[in-house]
């Protein structure tokens, strides 16, 4: 009886780390191996890794902002706005060294209207990037006059298209990104304050530890990396549109929450990130290939992310 | 007069630790009755179990002479108990009639939709019953704080509370607001009213309540006839026996020592006066007061942590303008906050994380990276000077003592080696073995030449640890006193503004 219970206090305290994501992205795949034959190929697990990449990138600046304690809800705009502003400036100067340092340019401006408006402003970060989600989609809008903007090289394509040997780039873009993501958050002074800021803001003030500069820093980082996203769907799409990446902002959050980070802050690894992005991805995929309508996967998406949850949570909070 | 509360034999214990050790009380019908005692006596305890908040472990409750049971707060408000805490429950965005009848609206019968004609009348009508010059359709939101309290004890008034409990409620009101307070608590006690009163001000005592019950320890020492008795007889009662004099830190002189802070007409919005001091190096200096005195504003400005305040500080000899935490640390300053939980520490983080929060910068290896070998290895160190127990840097702090929390919050600046110590309370809450080692490192700090500032309520603490001690009242330095020349009770009688 001790025994048995010792083992189930040892398997929910298991559940709850990161093993228990990877359970639950290991059961989907054999359910869905099971029920297909196309989905434990080869080719259909890069196609998921490719899928999701974008995502993921933009994935690792919103966990950075809410580590931090704030959100970020104009991830998607900000990806459209930077996606068409390298779009143009390729079409432009037919440089695509120029065309990124455009994409990032625009990105760190968008991340810093953010965070000056939520450190300096005052103005709690969900309204200030409730509002910038409009207006930055706006400017998009206004930009491109609605209009995509195509006729971009086709040397450009590979970055969202390409592949580097048998593996997508994006693919590979997006491990190096998660890599970095990892050594920064979890091994340096910045992740240390980033997530002590959002866990304990008074204790961090007393610890003198430089809140403004921090919150600023994450909010340039989420805005960076969703410009990298913006870019790397432009790329994808060999041309650009004010309208990409409508909605982002909830797939991210779902892929970041359902990785146990906590919209109260402090809480949240690189690890669980990932591994809620690829959990949606293979829903995503997997469904695709059983042929369930559109309409359906909606509402079973929303299921498996509330289960997830569920079974995650932890019951004293 | 009919008694119309008894309390008999009441105890309470929390963990090991009795709060409560048998205690007897009793209200007379009509009475304004002042509960009295320092931090940690046992009185807020008992009020807790008078409103349902604690169950006591022993002992019987009567009301009316009825033998009864106190089991949540709302069971305290069905019998007719009301209380007035400390900190405002009223809802801002709400006008004074909605809040007094929150959660009692009138509704018309037939579809239950809420009277608020009626309820304003009934609002107008209590507040014109105390004398009471204020629109119930006034937001609560644009009331000073006195008003803002005597909306409160209309509230619980319109509850048809008999028995009152105030817990500090001149806290935030001016002079005026108070008599104001003090007209309707007369008032009160002429309808047959029973107030318990509990405050910090002795002469507020003097001037409203009937008796006086005073706590030590968890146990009741007495209750006084308030006519009957002065000043120095609830002083006495609240500190019983003076420190052993051997305990306490002996004069030494400093004259000749560099003095490493001064600070010059230092002064916040709630203050009177503006208040001048300096401390040498390896100085010890306390600061007491009553709450509301202005000591923890003081530590938090000195560590640019506050608000507004005027004045100046020189470190060194040289003027500094602390603006922020990080310039306060730049100049080689440390900051212990008086609740460590919410402010000194990360509870989910381990105690070797906590050591380094403020000083990262010793593990940064020139790669960025973060030498996690050397944290564990300088943690260790530092948790073995400070005697932490059980000494494993892995643990979480959420898990630790009161006494070893403080000393991880104490470890965290030690590391960064600082050259002036700000504490705010540094034992609140700890017992009493933990708290002689916190003692022997603040003696420890001044024995390496550092300056320490303790601001402190408990007076046996400032008596064993400064060299020096300052009494603020009201923001106003009323005492510059030394430990072998003092007692307990000349710093109580001093803060408190007896004669």
């Amino acid at each position: 009886m001790v025994l048995e219970n010792f083992n189930s206090q040892k398997f929910k305290k298991l559940i709850k780390s990161e093993w228990g994501l990877l359970a639950i992205l290991l059961i989907l795949s054999m359910i869905f191996s099971l029920l297909t034959d196309s989905f434990a190929s080869f080719n259909n697990m890069m196609n998921i890794t490719r899928q999701v990449s974008i995502v993921l990138i933009i994935s690792i600046g919103m966990l950075c902002v809410l580590l931090n304690g704030e959100i970020d809800l104009s991830v998607g705009s900000t990806a459209a706005l930077a996606g068409v502003g390298c779009a143009i400036s390729l079409n432009a100067t037919g440089s695509i060294l120029f065309a990124i340092l455009t994409t990032l340019v625009i990105s760190i401006i968008l991340g810093s209207i953010n965070g000056l408006l939520t450190v300096y402003g005052k103005i709690p970060s969900f309204i200030v990037t409730l509002s910038s989600m409009w207006i930055f989609r706006g400017i998009a809008l206004v930009w491109t006059g609605g209009r995509s903007v195509s006729g971009l090289p086709r040397s450009f394509s590979f970055l969202g298209a390409g592949h580097i040997g048998i593996i997508p780039t994006s693919t590979i873009l997006c491990t190096i990104f998660i890599l970095i993501a990892y050594f920064y958050i979890h091994k340096t002074k910045h992740g240390v304050y980033i997530k002590s800021i959002g866990a304990n803001e008074e204790a961090s003030k007393l610890s003198a530890i430089p809140i403004k500069k921090y919150k600023l820093i994450t909010f340039i980082l989420a805005g960076v990396m969703s410009g990298i996203g913006g870019m790397i769907t432009t790329s994808k799409l060999l041309s650009a549109q004010a309208i990409a990446c409508e909605g982002m902002e909830m797939d991210v959050l779902a892929a970041v929450i359902l990785g146990g980070a906590s919209l109260s802050g402090g809480v949240g690894t690189v690890i669980g990130t990932v591994l809620g992005a690829l959990i949606i991805g293979v829903i995503n995929n997997g469904m695709n290939q059983l042929g369930i309508s559109a309409f359906y996967q909606q509402i079973v998406k929303g299921l498996i992310i509330i289960i997830a949850v569920l079974i995650r949570r932890n019951k004293n909070k | 007069m009919p008694e119309i509360l008894r309390l008999t034999n009441i105890q309470k214990k929390f963990g090991g630790i009795k709060a409560l050790k048998g205690v007897n009380f009793d209200l007379q019908e009509g009475e304004i009755h002042a509960l009295l005692g320092e931090n940690g006596a046992g009185k807020s305890t008992l009020i807790k179990i008078i409103t349902g908040v604690y169950q006591a472990n022993e002992g019987d409750i009567f009301i009316e002479n009825k033998k009864t049971t106190i089991e949540s707060p709302i069971a305290a408000r069905k019998q007719g108990i009301g209380v007035i805490y400390q900190e405002l429950s009223l809802i801002e965005s709400l006008t004074v009639g909605e809040n007094i009848f929150l959660g009692n609206e009138p509704v018309s019968k037939v579809l239950g939709k809420y009277n608020r004609d009626k309820m304003y009348q009934e609002s107008l009508k209590y507040l014109e019953k105390f004398g009471i010059k204020i629109d119930p359709k006034e937001s609560v939101h644009n009331l000073r704080m006195g008003q803002k309290r005597i909306i409160e004890i209309v509230k619980a008034l319109a509850l048809d509370a008999k028995i009152l409990l105030l817990d500090e409620p001149t806290t935030g009101m001016s002079a005026k607001e108070i008599d104001t307070l003090f007209e309707i608590m007369d008032s009160l006690r002429k309808k047959k009213v029973t107030m318990i009163y509990i405050s910090h001000y002795l002469d507020e005592v003097f001037r409203v309540c009937d008796r006086a019950t005073v706590f030590r320890n968890g146990e009741k020492i007495n209750t006084f006839n308030v006519g009957e008795t002065n000043t120095d007889e609830l002083v006495k009662a609240m500190i019983g026996k003076n420190v052993q004099l051997d305990k306490v830190v002996a004069t030494k002189d400093f004259s000749a020592k560099d003095t490493v802070l001064k600070v010059e007409n230092y002064k916040t919005n709630i203050m009177k006066e503006k208040i001048s001091f300096e401390v040498k190096e390896s100085e010890i200096l306390g600061v007491t007061g009553i709450i509301g005195a202005g000591k923890s504003e003081l530590a938090t400005s000195l560590f640019g942590a506050a608000g507004d305040f005027k004045g100046s500080f020189f470190i060194n000899g040289k003027s500094e303008k602390i603006n922020s935490t990080i310039k306060a640390k730049n100049l080689h300053m440390a900051f212990i906050p008086e609740d460590r939980k919410s402010e000194g520490l990360f509870l989910e983080d381990t105690i070797e994380e906590n050591t380094l929060r403020a000083n990262i910068d010793l593990i940064e290896k020139k790669s960025h990276l973060l030498d996690k070998a050397l944290q564990t290895k300088l943690a260790t160190k530092i948790a073995k000077e400070l005697e932490l127990s059980p000494l494993d840097v892995k643990m979480k702090t959420k898990n630790l003592s009161g006494g070893n929390q403080q000393k991880v919050v104490i470890a965290k600046w030690l590391i960064g080696v600082p050259q002036i110590i700000i504490m705010d309370e540094p034992t609140r809450g700890i017992d009493v073995g933990a708290k002689s080692e916190i003692y022997n490192q603040i003696r420890k700090l001044s024995d390496l030449g550092k300056t320490t500032i303790v601001m402190s309520s408990e007076y046996n603490e400032l008596l064993r640890v400064c060299d020096r001690i300052l009494v603020l009242r009201l923001g106003k330095v009323v005492g510059e006193l030394y430990p072998n020349k003092t007692s307990t009770q000349e710093i109580l009688a001093l803060s408190l503004g007896g004669n």
